[in-house]
This record gives structure tokens, C-alpha cells and sequence, in this order.
């Protein structure tokens, strides 16, 4: 996973996610002459025009004319390149649906989507530019990987990631403002594998994007108050790391999934469709958007009022731990 | 609280139920002298309707029961104080420490009932096996008498221990013997106990002090090796949060302190 990338906090501090990943892909663009970027009018603002700049030869603009590019990325696979779409998430998953679904996965073709300004990142450009139903539509498409990285350095692990990795790959991050959850790159990273930030018995918080980072200071206050909380990376939704959320659900009985998306869907329900099928009782919360759409306002904002902050996922650690759950308030001592 | 009752509490519901254990252990023995017996024997200190534990023979399979029920039982040992009862269990010989045994006809269910209640002394820190049989069993006996009576001080309303365990959301303190050895445990929930035997199985223990086999768990069981010594030798092993095994070791010495 080396792929020659040295970048550390400080270039975190001056180069967002989507910067970081338009570098990574240029890099790989470089080493390998079958990767092909294309966008649809977004080339600025997804950052994949970094890879214009460096193989203009290899760059395709489609205008507004997302479904039309995914088409021709389901071509290009079968041609033998290796297509990276980048647009906004909420057109390449929603508008894009057929599509995606149609021409690339239907047709097992090697396509990368690298999706930006997820959830609601974008959230001052209001309900029509958030993003809240990519993960459910993706993971319910037959064939496709779906990614969530934490932070810009998981982007740049997922980048190489999904292009060393054959079939279609759905990778989602935000608008770019998010802050670092990792210091550089030297941690390991595997599509399908979550990473355990934080460990604790007494509750387990399975979140992906930014969400994270949150779980982490979250976890880190529960400390103080004396609650051992484990977190999980769970950067892939799709395949999900069945292992370590029964891991998770044995070692603390108590689940708390949060998510820049919709509860229905996304990782919360993945999450549930494991602990459902264990057959092991569980208290599950799962933090996101309830089934509604978000209001526009800054991401800050927008993820307190879904508590996926780490305010909210505090609340929640707080509220489980109070929760009976089965018939296991047996308190007689076994004699 | 009072000291004494809190004392004939640990005795009457953590180291009489473990007849039960000695019961089955050793069929050998009291397959025969339990034969199809019928029998409900109770102990109790006069006065106090509330404590008390009463071993229940059915068809010589015994069981425990906590409580007292004079009335229809089919044997009482009544001590006439706690302290009484404490002496007694603690082996003290003299008149102050002997029961009322009622009714007296019943001769034949104490001369029966006394080998189990002898076999009890294996639970007497004094009392160091050297057979590796008996001190796997007294490594059994102890760690389930240290669970209840953990559980025991915080139902008795110990002060120290109610704060300890009011502080605590659902949580597991396990002790395991590995390699086949017996497994305790202390199941901690805002306030309330449950002391149980085996491992727990439905979630990971937050404290888990692990023996690799019944030498070195005798040996600390029995405070041959101190603590410090028994970790550095390989005798027995903490996972997850440490501060809070050092809390649990100080109410086992607690424990200690009392019945010594």
C-alpha cells in the first residue's frame, strides 16, 4: 500500500481530502498509464483536475452530462483502461443510478467512482446538494465496493486501494473541509477490514467518514467519566467487516453506529443485518439522519442537529449504558 | 451495618451453598449416605427471620434455598447470636458458639449432615492441601465463594462496595482457571451484583484475572505467593482495565479481613 506517498499532518493542514486524493490519483496516473479521469463539469471542484493538469491525454470533461459519463466509463473498463469518475455524490448515485447499476456493475466493469461532497458537507448549497442515500442505493447494487474514508489519509489509502482492486468501487468523501483523524500514512488500511481506534467493553461505536473522528473524542470523554468505548473505523460499508462487528457486539452488547447519512441503508443497517443474523441480543442505536432530509447549514451544524457530533454520540454512549435489553436482570447469585 | 451479621451473611450464602459443590464432588461418599433422603435443614441465628440458608435434600440431590422457614424444616440449627454463628463456622469449639439443633429425635439427619458440613473446613485459610486433588478443589471452592461474597457485600449494603458498584454500568469481572480449570465470575450493573459460576458468556469482561492452571492459582488463592510474586512468576494475569482489578483486590482482602 506504500504507492510512494509521503504526505504527513502538515500537508494535511494545508491540502483537503479531495486534494489529497486529486494528488494521490496524478501520482497513480503516473505509475500506471491505464487509469482515465473523467468528470462532468466538476473537475475544480472534486479535485480530479489535478489529474488533467499532469495527463491532460487521459483527462475527459463530459459537460453536465453525468449519466452519459457513466457510459463511457463502462466502455473504457471494458476497453482495458481504468475509469475514475469524480461528481458530486449526489449525481453520481442518485441521478446516476441506472446507470452505475446498468453499464458498470450489471456488466462487471473495473470503473472507480470517486464521489465528493457526500452527506451533507456540502451543506450551505442546501437539500437538492446533500447526499444522504449514496450508501443504501451502492450497497444494494449487486457487485459494488463502497467506501467511506475517515479523513484525507484514508482517501489516499482508498485511492490506491480501489485501483489495485478489479471490479467497480464506489468510494465516498466529502467536500474537503473535514479534519484529519489520522497524523500520515503509516497505519494499515484494507478494503474490508475495520480499523478498532479505541478499545472498551462497555459499548462499541461503529462509524465511518467523519463521523470518526467524533466517535473518537467521544469515546475519549466517555473515559473520563469512566466508560471503556470502543470505536471502529468502518471505512468500507460494502463488503463490511462482518468479524469485527460480532466481535463488537459480543465483547459489549451495546452498539452505536453513527453516519453522515440516512439511517436506513447505510451503515447502520449493515450493521444491524450482521447483529440480526448472529441471533445475539443487542441494544443498536443508529445516529444519522432519521429518515429525513437535512436542512441546509454549515456540516458542523447539520451534524450536531443528526448528533453524530461527538456531543451527540456521547448522549447516546450515556443513554445505551442505562438500557436493559433480554431477560437478563437475573441478579439472584448462582448458588 | 452490623459486623456480625454482615459476617454470618458471607458464611450462610457464600461458604454454606458450596456444600452443594462437596455434594457432587464426592458421590462416592454421599451417593450412599444421602440415599433416597428426604430432608430440610435449616440454619439460622435466633431473632433474625430474615438470614438464613437451608440445604435441601430431594431424594439425596441436595440444593440451597436462602431464608428461614423454622416451621417446616426438617432439622434447625438455631445459633443464639451471630456471633455465635460466626465462631461456629470459623471452627471455634465452646458452648457459645454451638446451635440449638431441633428437634433432637432427629439424630440421624445430623449424623449425616455433618460430614458435609466438616468437608466445609477445606474453605479454612489455615487449611493447605497437598494432594492436587483437593487443592483443585479448594481453588474451585474459593473462587466461588470470593464471587459471592463480593456480590454478598454489595447486596449487604457495604458502603464502600455500594459507591464501587453504583459508579458502574453493566460490566463482568471474571476469574478463570484456563486449561479446563474451574471460572467465576461478578456481573456488576449500577448498583446490583450477581455472582455466577463458569465463564459469562455474553460479553467480554471488563476485568478478566486469568490463572494458566490450578498450581499457580493455589498458590495465590491460598496467599502462598503474594501478588506482586505471583505476576512475575506467571501465576496469574489481568486483562483490560487494571485499575479496577486493584479495586476488586481490595475488597477480596476485605473479605479476608472479616472472616479471619
Amino acid at each position: 500500500m506504500a504507492i510512494g506517498l509521503t504526505w504527513n499532518i502538515d500537508d494535511a493542514d494545508h491540502m483537503t481530502q479531495g486534494e489529497i486524493y486529486g494528488e494521490v490519483l496524478t501520482r497513480l496516473g503516473s505509475e500506471n498509464p491505464k487509469i482515465v479521469a473523467l468528470t462532468a463539469d466538476l473537475a475544480g471542484s472534486t479535485k480530479i483536475g489535478a489529474f488533467q493538469k499532469k495527463h491532460a491525454d487521459r483527462f475527459f470533461n463530459f459537460g453536465i452530462m453525468e449519466t452519459n459519463m457513466m457510459g463511457w466509463a463502462s466502455g473504457l473498463a471494458e476497453s482495458g483502461l481504468i475509469p475514475v469518475v469524480s461528481t458530486f455524490a449526489a449525481f453520481a448515485a442518485l441521478r446516476c443510478a441506472e446507470h452505475v447499476r446498468t453499464d458498470i456493475c450489471y456488466n462487471k466493469r473495473n470503473v472507480k467512482i470517486i464521489a465528493t461532497h457526500s452527506g451533507t458537507s456540502f451543506g450551505p448549497a442546501g437539500t437538492t446538494h446533500h447526499c444522504t442515500e449514496d450508501l443504501a442505493v451502492m450497497r444494494a447494487i449487486a457487485g459494488m465496493t463502497v467506501i467511506v474514508p475517515a479523513d484525507a489519509f484514508e482517501t489516499a489509502k482508498a485511492t490506491a486501494a480501489v485501483i489495485a482492486h478489479d471490479g467497480p468501487c464506489y468510494v465516498r468523501i466529502g467536500r474537503s473541509f473535514e479534519p484529519p483523524l489520522w497524523k500520515n500514512l503509516d497505519f494499515d488500511w484494507e478494503i474490508g477490514k475495520a480499523i478498532q481506534l479505541r478499545e472498551g467493553t462497555d459499548c462499541t461505536v461503529i462509524a465511518c467518514g467523519p463521523s470518526v473522528l467524533e466517535a473518537c473524542d467521544a469515546s475519549d470523554r466517555a473515559k473520563a467519566r469512566g466508560l471503556a468505548v470502543r470505536v471502529l473505523d468502518m471505512h468500507t460499508i460494502k463488503p463490511l467487516d462482518k468479524d469485527a462487528v460480532v466481535r463488537a457486539l459480543m465483547d459489549t452488547r451495546r452498539i452505536i453506529t453513527a453516519e453522515d447519512h440516512n439511517v436506513l441503508g447505510g451503515l447502520g443497517s449493515a450493521v444491524a443485518e450482521v447483529i440480526a443474523e448472529s441471533g445475539k441480543g443487542c441494544v443498536l442505536r443508529r445516529l444519522g439522519m432519521q429518515d429525513r432530509f437535512s436542512p441546509h447549514g454549515s456540516p458542523e451544524d447539520l451534524q450536531h442537529m443528526h448528533k453524530i457530533d461527538a456531543d451527540g454520540i456521547e448522549e447516546t454512549i450515556a443513554e445505551v449504558m442505562k438500557t436493559d435489553f433480554e431477560a437478563d436482570e437475573d441478579w439472584e447469585d448462582e448458588v | 451495618m452490623d459486623a456480625d451479621r454482615l459476617k454470618s451473611t458471607l458464611y450462610l450464602r457464600c461458604a454454606l451453598p458450596l456444600a452443594k459443590v462437596l455434594r457432587t464432588e464426592h458421590p462416592q461418599v454421599f451417593d450412599k449416605l444421602y440415599y433416597k433422603m428426604n430432608a430440610v435443614v435449616q440454619f439460622c441465628v435466633k431473632g433474625d427471620d430474615e438470614l438464613g440458608t437451608r440445604l435441601v435434600f430431594y431424594d439425596g440431590a441436595l440444593d440451597v434455598e436462602f431464608g428461614v422457614n423454622r416451621r417446616d424444616a426438617t432439622l434447625v440449627f438455631e445459633f443464639a447470636t451471630h456471633e455465635g454463628l460466626n465462631g461456629f463456622f470459623a471452627g471455634k469449639m465452646g458452648g457459645a458458639y454451638l446451635p440449638k439443633i431441633t428437634p433432637l429425635y432427629r439424630l440421624d439427619i445430623v449424623l449425616r449432615v455433618l460430614p458435609l458440613l466438616l468437608e466445609l473446613k477445606i474453605l479454612d485459610p489455615n487449611n493447605i492441601p497437598k494432594t492436587p486433588y483437593w487443592q483443585g478443589l479448594k481453588v474451585k471452592m474459593v473462587l466461588y465463594m470470593i464471587t459471592a461474597a463480593l456480590s454478598q457485600l454489595n447486596k449487604s449494603g457495604h458502603e464502600d462496595m455500594r459507591h464501587w458498584t453504583q459508579m458502574q454500568p453493566e460490566r463482568v469481572y471474571q476469574w478463570t482457571v484456563e486449561n479446563g480449570g474451574p471460572a467465576a465470575y461478578l456481573r456488576v450493573k449500577a448498583g446490583k451484583t450477581k455472582s455466577g459460576r463458569g465463564s459469562y458468556t455474553r460479553r467480554r469482561p471488563f476485568v478478566h484475572m486469568i490463572f494458566p492452571d490450578i498450581p499457580g492459582a493455589f498458590m495465590v488463592l491460598t496467599n502462598q505467593a503474594p501478588l506482586v510474586e505471583a505476576v512475575s512468576k506467571g501465576f496469574v494475569r489481568t486483562e483490560g482495565a487494571m485499575e479496577y482489578s486493584k479495586d476488586i483486590g481490595t475488597f477480596m482482602q476485605t473479605i479476608e479481613t472479616m472472616l479471619r
